[in-house]
């Protein structure tokens, strides 16, 4: 059976999404097609969305309509090794004000919504639909294919919001066939129950409001972090790794997690607490380097599926980075198809207002990033250092206290080196 | 958290059909054999024993590290699962 469309959106996650909700909004008649039995059920992340000022122009009360979590009022960095850790924390309230900066979601929920928000507006959401091929007739895309099933769904163009291994944009011939581990990484997180009341408590949070924490130290000396966030009754926890590390390691994730969630302060932190989830995915993280030909003829790419992440060590950013581009592939098909034109010279536009939007600023401006986030010592020794040097600060054992400028030269020294230290902050320097 | 225990607290649905076939005689010359460390689901395991590489798809959480890790190229197939299928988050 044939199905005819004006256009195709491949995956039903936060780009496809929101590129179909775009372009129904249009009057476009859009086919949404999504492998899972709902829209968000493969889906998987850390756990933070950040604030996503082009969807709150679609939903001005974002933070009313949408279902959320908890949104992020609190935001920490803990610096550990096995045994120590040294934690800093920031909260202010213009966090806790809306239109607030950051929540925590289930994507089951989460992204559900936002398609049937897509479906309000006229789009077909088809589930249960594995895109399998691209078909070109005369040279020019004609649809897809969906796999076990015969026939085929047909639109002149197609927006691959299909997810961090993009299959679509490897058969278009806009990926590489295959991927730089260097420049992916796989998170790994278990949903954990936890009362409201005890989170509320332990974290210090009162009513809505939401904390964020990043680990660095907790991954067996693999590249890579952790995190921990408050959902409304259960806490995100997980670790992230850099593959090509995670590989060369020998080490296992789950193990790895295991050592981290019995580390004694984490111990603390998610006693009480009973597993209910356990989930991995990989993550896009080469930056600007990593972004494909993100046009072709009938073809765009957007959200994971063009790279488009942002891990710059500080926020951890994709979802608004999806979001935002598959609405700028949404507005460039709405245009190609009032001129009827679906060639890469049309279709070119959406990289023009690529490179026009924040998302290729931010990704420009911290493309050396991924090089700093490549410096094993971050992981280890630099951990290690801050603690032990916030140990002997505080430590009273009865002998002379060395001055502090020089208890952090000779820690320096011992623990890394002068020359490495001094070049490794120039790197992150440039990074940043 | 047991990674044996995956079953007890992640809901799949498996199909018949594996998503994922690996020609694990490639495996066998293998210089890293990445896969089998990284997979977060434990997928893969090499016997150093029988020389041998075993695969199981059951468990697979679908995250992509083995279509990234492995250098040899050694899959014959590897796509998503058919509509309806593999792994079902309920509140990730």
């Amino acid at each position: 059976m044939t199905r005819s469309f004006q256009v195709i959106v491949v995956g039903a996650g936060p780009a496809g999404s929101s590129a179909a909700l775009t372009m129904a909004r249009a009057g476009l008649d859009v086919a949404l097609v999504e492998r899972g039995t709902f829209p968000g059920e493969k889906n998987m992340f850390g756990g933070i969305l950040h604030r996503m000022t082009s969807i709150e122009e679609v939903f001005p009360e974002f933070w009313a309509e949408a279902p959320l979590e908890r949104h992020i009022a609190k935001k920490g960095t803990t610096f550990m090794t096995g045994e120590a850790s040294f934690h800093v924390q920031h909260e202010t309230v213009s966090f806790d004000r809306t239109p607030y900066n950051g929540y925590t979601i289930f994507r089951p929920r989460f992204d559900r919504w936002l398609a049937q928000e897509a479906v309000k507006a006229g789009a077909t959401l088809i589930t249960r639909a594995t895109v399998e091929d691209l078909v070109y007739q005369d040279g020019r895309i004609a649809g897809v294919t969906i796999l076990g099933r015969t026939g085929r769904i047909s639109a002149p163009v197609v927006v691959a919001a299909d997810g961090v291994l993009s299959f679509m944009a490897k058969k278009a011939g806009l990926r590489r066939p295959s991927f730089d581990p260097g420049q992916m990484a796989v998170g790994v997180k278990a949903l954990i129950d936890m009362p409201r009341e005890m989170i509320d408590d332990r974290f210090g949070l009162v009513r809505d409001q939401g904390f964020a924490n990043e680990f660095v130290g907790c991954t067996g000396g693999v590249r890579g972090g952790g995190f921990l966030y408050t959902n409304y009754d259960s806490l995100s926890v997980g670790l992230v790794f850099h593959l090509a590390s995670l590989r060369t390691s020998g080490k296992t994730p789950y193990d790895l997690f295991n050592a981290f969630l019995e580390q004694p302060q984490v111990a603390k932190l998610v006693r009480g607490g009973r597993l209910q989830e356990y989930s991995a995915h990989v993550i896009p993280e080469g930056g600007y380097a990593m972004i494909p030909e993100l046009v072709g003829n009938g073809i765009l790419v957007a959200g994971d599926a063009a790279a488009f992440c942002n891990a710059t060590g500080v926020n951890l950013e994709g979802i608004n980075l999806a979001s935002h581009t598959g609405i700028l592939a949404g507005r460039t098909v709405v245009e190609a198809h009032e001129r009827n034109d679906f060639t890469t010279k049309t279709l070119n536009r959406y990289k023009e207002r690529l490179n026009f939007s924040w998302v290729m600023k931010d990704l420009k401006g911290f493309r050396n990033a991924p090089k700093m986030l490549h410096i094993d010592r971050i992981y280890n020794e630099y951990p290690d250092l801050v603690c032990s040097m916030m140990e002997h600060l505080y430590r009273i054992d009865g002998t002379p206290k060395t001055s502090i400028p020089k208890l952090i030269l000779r820690e320096v020294r011992e623990k890394i080196g002068l020359g490495k230290t001094l070049s490794d902050i120039l790197t992150a320097w440039r990074a940043l | 958290m047991n990674i044996d225990e995956i079953f007890d607290f992640t809901s799949f649905t498996i199909d018949r059909e594996p998503h994922i076939v690996l020609d694990t005689k490639v495996c066998i010359g293998c210089d890293n054999r990445g896969c089998t460390n990284a997979c977060p689901a434990r997928c893969y395991t090499w016997s150093e024993t029988e020389q041998k590489m075993t695969f199981v798809y059951d468990g697979c959480l679908e995250c992509g590290t083995c279509y990234v890790v492995c250098h040899r190229d050694a899959f014959t197939r590897w796509h998503y699962p058919r509509g309806g299928f593999g792994v079902a988050y309920r509140m990730t």
